[in-house]
């Protein structure tokens, strides 16, 4: 009797100890990668194995900075070159797998999300670690460029070789790429028994699982003030990505140039100042933040793009500060009280479904 | 309260239920999400954690110079950074448990902590 007394207390005493070692806990680290800020938070490891796993980020991150640096000397920019010069050549296997999903993700843009479109950008003077100052290029400049059409499909791709057509092409997936990075971050996670983890690099992230007995809480920024506009809720699986007006550009006499170029006008993006895509793949959040962005804030025009590529839903805010929200994220979305009222003084409209 | 008389004993648990009170309401109501204290980090290191309600200006050294960062009355922000966009300086006043003011060209960031902070991940 006693000795299953004995017994009993020490299955007990081994479940309690489990029970300690196994107590989850945060591990927090923020990455200077990427160049941006990369934070990383999961949720439910020890702190040997958060450290191990943001460690393995902090390398992939840098490995993928090096490889897509739109204007740094690299594997992209000699990319670029062999581009320009019509020839045949073999795709560096860093950049292959860019290039495909960015074709497709540009299809079913309607060409909005165009990452071929490297000379605007770099015409306007956003392709540089100095922020451009004015004035803007002059229209002719910009109609040489449109006039080629430079789009995904001008690139040939036969097993590992490939080819250019168009001169013009220049390929930039600066609206793209920190998507696809942080889509590979949560694999790299997964892969490491991580399953409760957030991926934020310089504002966009990807959330698996939930932070405890919570879901993770993710604030969006107010483009126009500082401070948090509105707030959600995010677990399971789910990007958040938000392209902004505020994020990079120049004032010239009176006018605001900001980063986003429409491949149809060649001039930047006009109508909205943010747009917030959600999406479970960070990719795909990426490259619609940017097509939406581009396709203005009229619902006509946006809703459709938003449905062809796919998201679960947006949130629009135009220069007047008006939002526009997709019906499921109505539900979901709260509004920071701002004033001294307390009051939510936001004019919000909800779309039609996706 | 006639014919109920404190002990000695009663008093000391009245007292101990007290002191366990106030220090739950401490401890639990001011758990509201603002934020007590920030980290400055410099290259992802950390530089100084900063009490808010320690008003006080500081001078954080990174690699292109130096990063003028303010406290005053719980918030926290940056007055200056040797960098060409200004988005730190912009992001204006941080208060929030989770808000982050980023210097990247000076690689100064700056952070308000909370036990439960309101948000995990700010989205821009």
């Amino acid at each position: 009797m006693i000795k299953t007394l004995g017994h009993i207390s020490l299955v007990f005493v081994l479940v309690f100890l489990t029970a300690c070692d196994r107590k989850p806990v945060a591990y927090h680290e923020q990455l200077l990668v990427f160049g941006t800020v990369v934070d990383v938070k999961l949720w439910g490891v020890k702190e040997a194995q958060g450290r191990q796993a943001v460690a393995r980020l902090a390398d992939d991150f840098a490995y993928m900075h090096n490889a897509w640096h739109a204007w740094h000397p690299g594997p992209l920019g000699r990319v670029n070159q062999l581009l320009a010069s019509g020839t045949s050549f073999t795709a560096p296997p860093s950049i292959l797998p860019l290039i495909q999903r960015g074709t497709v993700l540009s299809l079913r843009s309607g060409g909005l999300f165009n990452p071929a479109i490297g000379k605007l950008t770099a015409l306007w003077g956003f392709a540089s670690d100095d922020p451009p100052k004015g004035p803007p290029p002059s229209a002719e400049a910009i109609r040489a460029i449109l006039d080629q059409r430079p789009d995904m499909e001008d690139i040939r791709l036969d097993g590992i070789k490939m080819q250019s057509d168009n001169p013009a092409l220049k390929l930039d997936f600066g609206a793209f790429a920190k998507g696809y990075a942080v889509d590979r971050a949560i694999d790299v996670l997964r892969e490491l028994g991580i399953d409760n983890a957030v991926v934020n690099a310089g504002g966009d992230l990807r959330a698996i699982g939930r932070h405890g007995d919570r879901p993770w809480r993710v604030g969006i920024r107010h483009p126009r003030e500082a401070g948090i506009l509105a707030s959600v809720e995010v677990e399971g699986d789910e990007s958040v990505f938000t392209s902004g007006d505020y994020e990079r550009y120049f004032d010239w006499q009176g006018t605001r140039y900001d980063h986003i170029i429409d491949p149809r006008s060649g001039y930047p993006a006009q109508g909205l100042s943010s747009v917030t895509v959600f999406a479970r793949r960070a990719d795909l959040a990426d490259a619609a933040a940017t097509a939406l962005f581009v396709a203005g804030p009229d619902e006509k025009d946006w809703l459709p793009v938003a449905r062809a590529m796919g998201i679960t839903g947006a949130m629009l805010v135009d220069d007047e500060g008006q939002v526009q929200l997709t019906p499921g994220i109505r539900k979901r979305i709260y509004f920071e009280p701002s004033g001294t009222n307390g009051q939510t003084n936001v004019e919000i409209h909800i779309s039609a479904a996706l | 309260m006639n014919g109920v008389k404190l002990s000695r004993g009663d008093t000391v648990v009245w007292l101990l239920a007290a002191t366990l009170l106030i220090g739950l309401y401490t401890v639990f109501w001011q758990a509201d999400g603002h934020g007590a204290e920030a980290v400055v980090l410099v290259n992802g290191k950390r530089w100084a954690r900063l009490d808010l309600f320690h008003n006080q200006d500081l001078k954080v050294p990174g690699p292109l110079g130096h990063s003028r960062i303010q406290v005053r009355d719980g918030q926290v922000r940056f007055v200056d950074s040797p960098c060409p966009h200004k988005l730190c300086v912009h992001t204006g006043w941080l208060s929030q448990g989770g808000e982050v003011a980023i210097c990247l060209p000076n690689k100064v960031s700056l952070q308000i902590l909370g036990n439960d902070p309101r948000f995990d991940a700010i989205n821009f």
